[in-house]
């Protein structure tokens, strides 16, 4: 079924490959553009769980990557954690309130759920703008900070710097990579496949779809949530922006796009999504129109998105080693 | 013999209509029991209750002892009641071994993938396990469905009118089958219309029309009922003339 084990050499080359960027991207600006694909491939790949995997369009995703954010934020400013407790407390707060909607959305299907989704977030947004006490609402919470990081043997290391940084996202992309590759790997991620390819013969054979979903959704959620986090400590200003529809747009862009219910899909979309609109800038009033030309014409011609079977094409099958597939 | 399911005084209102009305069933181990009656006469009804799809209004279902109308669907399969369904239900993007691995996976069986290979060949499927489901000729997408079902290791197998649109080749090849399954100690629930097959393989039959049971008993015993002549068989009429 899913996500087979790559092959050792391409496996070597990608990581060396990852491992050099700040080494021969001299240039501020893309490093930021790396930086920023990296969040994204956490958020993605969280997303794609719920998309690719078991198949509900959820809209909530971008409430809980604002969410984690916020919960970082709160936490910094408020009890003077730093962003290395701050992050894992995102991921257990959004994983909770993931579970709280989840319990009520989940017995839904179709544009119910997605109704609810969208509801939940544009409940979110509410509450971060108008719980001013609190979240001092369309001022934000600015003035956040990346900590050192505390190394055993080493003490504490500088990665405030967008060179060091860039080390901490991108591990943090690579664990994410690393959960949901031995997730969706796992029964349960064959029961994610099985849910979205027939939910009511998966149930008749004692599969619950219920259960399925909530795994699938709690950890997405987690995820947006620690990637969040990042995302607020690195740009060092949290507001109820974060919240926008904007931000779910992209979202799914890089998830249906890349190819959803693969891993490498919508990890190497984030990554491509987040550089193409940057990189059309050169095109200046026209930057969006072609934008959003490819979005159409990719919708419409490649089901199966534009990463994933781009990937599929140019990778001799050999190499692959059974690669990521139950698209 | 002891029954392994019953059904005790089961109601089914769908708003005004009374789909299942004091219906009652039994069936044991290695026992062959055939439902048969008119389209819309509750057969299908009868097994989504049965299922944990449909809630019955009144009645209970007892399964090795445990009343199960108010389990949830995945709990039933889990504990050993398996169905099939009258539309084709299969994972059609996945292979057939991906698929039918679902109800070993959902069993917790360690060794999913061979249970769904000892499935596939027990419906005479192996050499195609790695097709895609949906690539199956639909005669044998049946029977992936009767593999599907098997691989989740079920007591009482509810097979929803397994024989429908076949020929007469694949027909006789579903009632040997049903046959070796009867042999291996499943008990079995069929619903089909196809009235060789379930004269040929059936213990029992029961017959429902509008809902209620009209008629139980052995397949001659029904056949010649003239309820079930009336209602569902048919009276065969002869040519005074020719005589």
């Amino acid at each position: 079924m899913p996500d087979s084990k790559p092959h050792p050499i391409i496996l070597g080359a990608v990581l060396a490959g990852l491992l050099i960027i700040p080494l021969v991207v001299r240039d501020e600006y893309y490093l930021h553009l790396f930086i920023v694909s990296a969040i994204f491939v956490v958020v993605a790949l969280g997303l794609n769980l719920i998309v690719g995997y078991v198949g509900q369009l959820s809209l909530a995703h971008a409430a809980f990557f604002a969410l984690g954010a916020y919960v970082s934020a709160l936490l910094f400013f408020n009890l003077k954690w730093s962003m290395w407790i701050g992050m894992p407390a995102a991921a257990i707060v959004t994983a909770a309130v993931a579970f709280a909607l989840g319990w009520v959305i989940l017995r839904v299907r179709g544009h119910r759920f997605v109704i609810i989704t969208v509801a939940f977030a544009e409940i979110m947004r509410l509450v971060a703008t108008n719980w001013v006490d609190l979240t001092r609402g369309f001022m934000g919470l600015p003035g956040l900070q990346i900590p050192a990081l505390y190394v055993p043997g080493i003490g504490a290391v500088d990665v405030s710097s967008k060179e060091r940084f860039y080390y901490v996202v991108l591990a943090a992309a690579l664990l994410s990579f690393y959960i949901c590759y031995r997730l969706v790997r796992s029964s349960v991620g064959r029961a994610f496949v099985l849910v979205r390819e027939n939910e009511v013969l998966a149930e008749s054979l004692g599969i619950s779809a219920f259960r399925t979903c909530m795994i699938a959704f709690v950890v997405g959620a987690a995820l947006a949530g620690t990637a969040g986090a990042l995302y607020g400590h690195y740009i060092g200003f949290v507001s109820p922006d974060l919240f926008n529809f904007s931000y779910i747009t992209i979202m799914l862009i890089m998830v249906i796009l890349g190819g959803k219910g693969t891993l490498i899909g919508p990890a190497l979309g984030a990554v491509v999504f987040t550089f193409l609109p940057e990189l059309l800038r050169e095109a200046s009033y026209y930057r969006m129109v072609i934008f959003a030309s490819i979005l159409v014409i990719a919708t419409l011609f490649m089901p199966r998105g534009i990463i994933f079977p781009l990937v599929e094409h140019l990778v001799p099958r050999r190499w692959r080693k059974g690669h990521d597939r139950a698209a | 013999m002891t029954a392994l399911l019953e059904i005790k005084g089961v109601m089914v209102h769908f708003g005004g209509l009374t789909a299942l009305k004091d219906v009652n069933l039994a069936v044991s181990a290695g026992e062959v029991l055939s439902v048969i009656g008119p389209n819309g006469a509750g057969k299908t009804t009868l097994f989504n209750v049965i299922t944990g799809r449909v809630r019955p209004s009144l009645g209970s279902v007892v399964f090795r002892g445990q009343a199960i109308q108010r389990e949830a669907a995945f709990r039933i399969a889990r504990m050993g009641i398996v169905r099939t369904f009258q539309k084709t239900e299969v994972f059609g993007a996945l292979s057939l071994v991906e698929g039918v691995l679902a109800g070993a996976l959902a069993r917790g069986d360690p060794d999913p993938e061979t249970r769904a290979r000892e499935a596939l060949e027990s419906v005479g499927l192996q050499e195609k396990a790695h097709l895609r489901a949906d690539q199956l000729p639909y005669g044998d997408q049946r029977l992936l469905e009767i593999a599907q079902a098997l691989a989740a290791m079920p007591q009482v197998l509810l097979l929803d009118e397994p024989a429908s649109g076949m020929n007469h080749q694949e027909s006789a090849h579903i009632v040997r089958l049903i046959g070796q399954l009867r042999t291996k100690g499943f008990a079995i629930v069929l619903v089909e219309h196809n009235m060789h097959v379930v004269m040929t393989i059936s213990d029992r039959v029961m017959v429902l029309n509008y809902g209620e049971t009209i008629a139980e008993g052995r397949p001659a015993e029904v056949r010649a009922d003239p309820r079930v002549i009336e209602a569902y068989l048919g009276v065969q009429k002869t040519d005074a003339r020719a005589g």
